[in-house]
This record gives C-alpha cells, sequence and structure tokens, in this order.
C-alpha cells in the first residue's frame, strides 16, 4: 500500500493528463457512437427488413478483437488518436443499435395506434411517445456501451492515442509492476463509475423533460469533450519518430530527437511506447511516423519473412538494409553496437544446480521444466521452433505469455526458463544467467534506424546525423541505460542526453 | 353524419375483410357494430378516422370524402377509444387528456378549463387525478380518462373499439352507464364496436350485426330481437334472447277451433257454451263470445313481446286473448300455449333446471 502511495505521488502529472485523455477518447467515441447508433436504430425500426442484416454487422465488428481493429485500420489512419476513436467507435455501436431498435420496436403497438389514431405525424409519434417510452432501454445501451468504450479505451495506448492505457503498459513493461498497473486500472474503473453515474442523472432527467434532456445531455457532452481541443492548437511536427514499447526503443529515440534537433531547424515529436511491432511497421508505411528504431533480426524475419543467411552481425545488416530497401523502398540506415537479440535465461540458482551453460544443456531436464515464453518467440524459427530442430529440445511444460510477466513468473518460480532480450534490464535486477547459443539459432539484433525513402529524400542530413549512432552504445551501457530507467525512474530524456554528453555527441 | 359507400377492403394476404359495405351512421346516434371476430367490424370503424384505408368505395363525414379532409385534421376532430385504453404511461392524467388540444393549438387556459371539465364529468376530481400517472389508476379510471382523452377536442365523432372488454364486469357496467348518461349530455355521434350482444343492445340506439365483411342486419335493438333476418342473427342473439322476448304472434295457437264466423250464426243464434272468437268474412275481430254472450273483450298486436303480454293478461280474468295483425285475426293465446312454450326453453339437465 505505501508503494502504491509513492507510485501514486510519483505519478500524480502523468495520472491526471493520462486520465484527462482517457476521458476524451471514451467521451469523443461514445458521443460519435450515440450520433451514429441512435439514428441509424431509428430508422431501422422505420424499415424492419434492413434491421437484421445491420445490427448482425455491428455485432460481427463487436466480435473481432480491438487489436485487430486497431491492425486493420493503421494502414488508413495511421496511429494516434483518430484510429483508436474509430476503433472504439465500432466497439461501441452494437449496444446503443440495439437497444434504440428493440426500444422503440417494443413500445404497446396500441400506444402507437392511440398515437397515430389521434392525429400525431411520424415525428411527433416519435419524439412524444416512442422515445421518451423507449428511453430507459436506449440508456441502458448507452451504458452499456460507455462501460465497453471507457474499458477498451486502455489498448489506444498501444497506437500512441495516449489514456490511461499508458500507465497500464509501462506497469506491464516494468515487469508486471503492480503498483503501475493499479495506477491506471483503478482511475479506469472509476471514471466508467463516475460517467454512469452522470448518464443516470441524465436518465432520470429524460423521463421528466424527455427528449429534451436527451439532446441537452448531447450538447454539454460534446462542449466538455470539444473544448480541450480547441486550446490544443500545437504546431505540425516535421518528423515523427515512433518506438516499440519499452524502455529502450524510447532512450533511443530520444537520442535520435537531440541528435536531429541539434542539427536541423525542425520539429520533432515522438511516440514512444507503441504497441505492437507490427503496428508500427504500418504506421510507418501509411505515413504517420516517419522513423522508428527497428532490429536487424526482425526486419529478416518478421518484415521480409527471411532467414539469416549469415550470424556475422555486419552482414544480417546488410541483408536487412537491402531486403527493406528492395521489398518496401525504406532506407535502414548503420545499427548500434548492442545486440539485443533472443537469450534463453535462467535463474542463477538453477543454472548452479543443473550445470546450465547452453541451451543444448536444457535436454537433460526437458521433461521437469517449465518454460515462459512469449506468444512471438514460441512460434519463430530464431526462437523455440528452431531450438526444437537445432537443440533437439523438447520442453515437456510451455507457457505462453506477454514479454513483460516472464521474468516475475521465472523470479517467483512459477517457470524455470524464459526467452529474454538481451539487453532487458532486469537481467541485471533479477541476476539472471543466459545461455550460451553456440549454434548461433539466435540472429543478431542490432537497433537501426528504419525510414521511408521520401523522408531521408526530404532530410538527407539525417544520414549524417544518425549514423553518429553507428557502432556506438555497447550492451553493457544500453542494460544500464534501461536499469537507469525502468528501475531508477529516470526520465529517457534525461538518460539519452547523458550518454550523447559523455559520448561527446552533444553539446552541454 | 358518415357515410359508406361500397367500400371494401381486401388485405395483402388476399383476406376480404369488407364486401360492398354501404351504411350511414347518423347524427348524433350511437351505433353499435357487433359480429364474430374475424367479420371485419374493427376494420370498418378503423376506416373512418384513416388507420386503414378502404381498397375501393368511398367514405363521406358531412358529405365530404374524408380523404379531402387533411388527415391530422380528420383525427383530432374523430375521438378515438381503444380496447387497451392506451393512455401514454410517461405522461400525466392531465397531459393524456391535453394531448389534442395541444396539436390543435388551443390556448394553455382553454385546455385546462375543458380537461376539468371533463374530470368532473367522470366523477374524478381534477386537483387529485390530474397530476397522476396513468398506472396509479385502476382499470375502470383509466377507460374514463381513455374516454375523455377522446372527447378533449369537443370532436363531432368518436370511435370506440370495444373500450370496456378488457375491464371487470362491475366497471364495465359503470363505465356503461356513464357513456349512456354521457350521450344524452354531449349528443356526439358514436361508432361503438362490441363482441359483447348485451353491451350492444344496451347502448345502441341502432345496432349493425355483421358477418364476413357483410351487413348482415342494420336496425334498432328491438327490431333484431323480434325481426332476426336470418337464422345467424337469431343465433348470434342467443341465449341472451330471454324467452319473453318473444312477440305473441309466435306462440299463439293458430288452429281456428276457437274462431267462429258470426255469418254463420245468423240472428245472433250462438252456441251457448265456452269462448269463441268472433270474425267476419274477412278474418276481422268482431267480438268475444262467452257462453253465448258477446263481449268486447281484450285483444293482443301480434308483435308484442310475451313480457309485455303478460303485463296485460295480468290485469285481465279473460282466458283466451285474440292475437291481432291490423285488425285481422291471426291466432289465439292461451295460458296454456305460454305455459307450454316457457317449458320448452327450460332445461333440465342432471337434476338442474335452467
Amino acid at each position: 500500500m505505501d508503494e502504491f502511495i509513492t507510485v501514486f505521488q510519483n505519478r500524480q502529472d502523468m495520472l491526471l493528463e493520462t486520465t484527462l485523455e482517457h476521458l476524451q477518447i471514451s467521451m469523443v467515441s461514445l458521443i460519435i457512437a450515440i450520433a451514429i447508433a441512435v439514428p441509424l436504430g431509428l430508422y431501422l425500426t422505420r424499415y424492419p427488413k434492413a434491421a437484421e442484416p445491420v445490427i448482425g454487422t455491428s455485432a460481427v465488428m463487436q466480435t473481432i478483437p480491438s487489436l485487430a481493429v486497431l491492425a486493420f485500420l493503421i494502414p488508413f489512419f495511421g496511429i494516434g488518436t483518430t484510429p483508436a476513436i474509430i476503433a472504439l467507435v465500432l466497439y461501441g455501436l452494437l449496444p446503443i443499435l440495439r437497444n434504440t431498435y428493440t426500444g422503440i420496436r417494443e413500445v404497446d403497438p396500441a400506444l402507437k395506434e392511440a398515437a397515430t389514431g389521434m392525429g400525431m405525424n411520424s415525428i411527433k409519434r416519435l419524439t412524444k411517445v416512442e422515445l421518451p417510452i423507449a428511453m430507459p432501454v436506449i440508456m441502458a445501451g448507452i451504458r452499456t456501451s460507455m462501460v465497453l468504450i471507457v474499458g477498451t479505451t486502455t489498448i489506444a495506448a498501444l497506437i500512441g492515442a495516449g489514456g490511461l492505457g499508458e500507465v497500464i503498459l509501462l506497469g506491464l513493461d516494468r515487469g508486471a509492476d503492480i503498483n503501475l498497473i493499479l495506477l491506471g486500472a483503478i482511475p479506469a474503473a472509476l471514471l466508467a463509475i463516475f460517467l454512469d453515474l452522470i448518464l443516470r442523472v441524465f436518465e432520470r432527467m429524460s423521463k421528466k423533460a424527455g427528449i429534451k434532456s436527451f439532446i441537452a445531455m448531447l450538447v454539454v457532452a460534446v462542449l466538455i469533450v470539444v473544448s480541450p481541443f480547441m486550446f490544443n492548437g500545437s504546431k505540425q511536427p516535421d518528423l515523427v519518430i515512433g518506438g516499440k514499447q519499452g524502455s529502450e526503443p524510447e532512450i533511443l529515440i530520444n537520442m535520435y530527437k537531440l541528435l536531429i534537433e541539434e542539427e536541423l531547424d525542425v520539429n520533432v515529436v515522438l511516440e514512444p511506447n507503441l504497441g505492437k511491432t507490427a503496428f508500427l511497421f504500418r504506421a510507418l508505411q501509411q505515413g504517420s511516423i516517419d522513423i522508428y528504431p527497428e532490429f536487424t533480426g526482425t526486419a529478416i524475419v518478421t518484415h521480409l519473412e527471411d532467414q539469416a543467411e549469415s550470424n556475422n552481425a555486419w552482414e544480417v545488416y546488410e541483408q536487412a538494409r537491402q531486403g527493406m530497401k528492395e521489398v518496401y523502398g525504406m532506407e535502414f540506415l548503420e545499427p548500434m553496437e548492442f545486440n539485443n537479440t533472443y537469450a534463453v535465461a535462467t535463474t542463477e540458482e538453477m543454472a548452479m544446480q543443473y550445470n546450465l551453460q547452453e541451451i543444448g544443456d536444457l535436454k537433460q531436464i526437458e521433461n521437469e521444466i517449465t518454460a515462459g515464453f512469449t506468444l512471438e518467440f514460441n512460434d519463430r524459427y530464431d526462437g523455440y521452433v528452431g531450438m526444437r530442430e537445432v537443440y533437439d529440445l523438447n520442453i515437456a511444460d510451455i507457457k505462453t505469455m506477454e514479454p513483460g510477466i516472464r521474468q516475475n513468473a521465472l523470479s517467483n518460480g512459477e517457470v524455470d526458463v524464459i526467452d529474454a532480450y538481451a539487453t532487458d534490464s532486469y537481467m541485471i535486477e533479477l541476476n539472471l544467467v543466459t545461455l550460451d547459443d553456440p549454434e548461433n539459432l539466435f540472429p543478431p539484433y542490432q537497433g537501426a534506424p528504419l525510414m521511408r525513402q521520401d523522408t531521408l529524400e526530404e532530410y538527407p542530413e539525417l544520414e549524417a546525423i544518425l549514423n553518429q549512432l553507428s557502432g556506438k552504445i555497447t550492451d553493457d551501457e544500453m542494460r544500464q541505460m534501461n536499469y537507469q530507467v525502468d528501475y531508477e525512474d529516470r526520465s529517457a530524456n534525461d538518460v539519452a542526453r547523458e550518454y550523447l554528453i559523455n559520448e561527446g555527441l552533444l553539446d552541454n | 353524419m358518415i357515410e359508406f359507400k361500397n367500400v371494401t377492403k381486401v388485405y395483402e394476404d388476399g383476406t376480404e375483410a369488407i364486401k360492398d359495405f354501404s351504411l350511414e351512421v347518423r347524427e348524433g346516434e350511437i351505433l353499435t357494430v357487433i359480429g364474430p371476430s374475424g367479420c371485419g367490424k374493427t376494420t370498418t370503424m378503423k376506416m373512418i378516422n384513416r388507420l386503414i384505408e378502404p381498397t375501393t368505395g368511398s367514405i363521406y363525414i358531412n358529405d365530404r370524402n374524408i380523404k379531402d379532409y387533411k388527415i391530422n385534421e380528420l383525427r383530432w376532430n374523430t375521438g378515438y377509444v381503444l380496447q387497451q385504453i392506451a393512455l401514454f404511461p410517461h405522461m400525466t392524467i392531465g397531459e393524456n387528456i391535453s394531448i389534442v388540444p395541444e396539436m390543435k393549438k388551443w390556448s394553455k387556459k382553454e385546455t385546462t378549463k375543458r380537461s376539468d371539465e371533463l374530470l368532473e364529468m367522470v366523477g374524478l376530481d381534477p386537483s387529485i387525478y390530474k397530476q397522476r400517472k396513468p398506472s396509479e389508476l385502476s382499470g375502470g379510471q383509466q377507460q374514463r380518462i381513455g374516454v375523455i382523452r377522446a372527447l378533449a377536442a369537443d370532436p363531432d365523432i368518436i370511435l370506440m373499439d370495444e373500450p370496456f372488454s378488457a375491464l371487470d364486469p362491475i366497471s364495465r357496467v359503470q363505465l356503461q352507464d356513464d357513456i349512456k348518461k354521457l350521450q344524452k349530455e354531449i349528443k356526439k355521434t358514436i361508432v361503438f364496436v362490441t363482441h359483447d350482444m348485451d353491451e350492444a343492445l344496451k347502448l345502441g340506439a341502432r345496432i349493425c350485426l355483421m358477418q364476413e365483411g357483410r351487413i348482415i342486419q342494420l336496425g334498432e335493438p328491438k327490431q333484431l330481437i323480434t325481426n332476426p333476418e336470418n337464422e345467424f342473427v337469431k343465433d348470434f342473439l342467443g341465449n341472451r334472447n330471454s324467452p319473453w322476448q318473444i312477440t305473441v304472434d309466435h306462440i299463439s295457437d293458430k288452429n281456428i277451433d276457437n274462431i267462429i264466423f258470426a255469418s254463420t250464426y245468423p240472428a245472433g243464434n250462438y252456441p251457448t257454451q265456452g269462448i269463441y272468437v268472433l270474425v267476419d268474412e274477412s278474418n276481422n275481430f268482431v267480438k268475444l263470445l262467452v257462453n253465448g254472450e258477446t263481449v268486447n273483450g281484450k285483444t293482443i298486436e301480434y308483435d308484442m313481446t310475451l313480457y309485455d303480454a303478460t303485463e296485460l293478461l295480468e290485469d285481465s280474468d279473460q282466458p283466451l286473448f285474440p292475437v291481432l295483425k291490423e285488425q285481422k285475426v291471426v291466432g289465439v293465446l292461451t295460458y296454456r300455449r305460454i305455459f307450454g312454450y316457457l317449458k320448452s326453453k327450460a332445461d333440465k339437465e342432471n337434476g338442474v333446471i335452467r
């Protein structure tokens, strides 16, 4: 509890900002969802033949996992708030649509006939009779949708839209830091309760004042939500640099920004902690980000769907550079020194007990141990698939999990070996031992700036600027910097600046 | 007032609901429309406020085709009471009553005055009931509101679609009485659809009995009962037709044993024993002959109901009554005939006499 309070105090500013972002994204999405679903639902009650297909379609949209919707939207809308809101609107449509349709349809036919028989026209009948009677049902739909949206908004952080998901992701990334996760999750839940309360008040008002209060509700909500946008007239950035989740990419992109702004008169904006590799790559293709640090190994295996032809770092880089240029028209500048390759790691005690030095040594205990691998590692040739083939391993029990939580699983003793990234900071913190890879199964994973050709054509100086980092930063330096951010809570910007100054790349 | 001219209605599925239907509803009368379910009585009624459009033919109100009225105005001037009552549950009683006056742009003052007046007319205190919601009222009270909601904007015509059939028997009778009383004061033209013969008989100035989209018989209640057009009408009146309703014509003795021609006995040389009816050559009633003496005696008109006839019989010690139609003797009514008839109308079943 004390720890939680400390975390809370340290992150108050971040919490306020992300909560506001969260509220804003949720509200905009909810209002757009209402603005689409309520009229559509009303329209469908007058044309019931169209109702089943339309409601069916919105139901299908809800079954698609939100991450998949995001992945689908990035090529069209890039990253940031827009695709997040679109995904959330699609998500929130169904409950409102269905409840509006059902609510109006289930108004007693005798009441509709009475209204018509008394000489009300269709619109008057709708506003005076059908809407007020169906209002509780419609509001129930809106409230369901609101809870769904507020909950799902946490994933918006994966594509750089911000919100409380940022805090939660950070917590997950820092080895499932419970306090950080709670710090994000509790306000999200409170937000849902708070909004539900407000909606209840509006619902009660709408019983008395009918349709007017419903419209009043919309207007108030729009004002609340739109006003922050109006004061948010920040200038358009020249370059957007993105980064994957975690401290290492964040440190690297801060270095890029510092170096670029030192030399060029451009406005660089950073989008750290973006979700999956595929999101980032699509966003780069689509143009909502211009540069991000990618690993040479990932470029070959994931983007080019190929295998490294060599285990020599420089040859791997060349293969990746040429492939990315030919297939995607992208420039892959020179890599840094550190090799954040996959590693198989275990605890010191475990290594001592079974005298584990190489991956192949696991063979003797393969029936007794439990492995905690990321989904990705488990499925890749330069991962467990290759381990089975090259080292003839067949581990009895494999649990797949998110990258952020496997080191905890290891230190808690729930699993015995994990896949790890060589430069991750927890290697230091948890005193982990990496097993050697004498067969060179894992290709080198060296970080290097990846960008579209047109970006380099527009700013040719970028090549010289970013290549200053070529061959710099050793494994150990990288690990230390990661450690400072993850465990000493220093900002990535400070750590990056300190390194560049020490290296003489930046004036003090 | 309301006139149907050769109206037919064929539904999309091919059902012929109304077949060549012509009818005039007179100004200020209550016309009850009755018939078995599916006979087209509700369809007929809903065509008046255009909830249902006829397939062919036309309907006129005050000699003007209803299609020439603006549909909203037509409906504002045609009160509508539903079987389901259908008060709007989200509105107060006051709001429910004010709907049509508001649409007709009556002033607030006028509307308030009118709804207070109407509430008082049906015995509900406005200061108590106006602010209540329909759910706080009993079924009978709700339908009272349903009726005055239809009356609110002072329409010329009121359509009532089985308005009391969902109510308990006591409320139903009360509301029927209310409507009868109300009608005497307000003199509206009311088309009242029902499936309850007692109700139709009680309320209708005239009854329109329908079957399979056609009018089988149209007339005053008495006419239907005393002169049913055919077996269907008789059946439909069914047991509701008390044996006392029968006209004496039907139970009189057509046998001529007791009838003698005056001309057969010149110089008044009549039989001295027994009771006879004297008639002339054209069968006109002359006198009654009691044990050789002529008396004027009491006679009964052929279309008098048995019930009315017995009132006459009670005051007389005459054992035999000639039944006359336009002064001609068509039969003879005796106590024996009456008992025989009444017994034939009673059933004895499992020892229980009904």
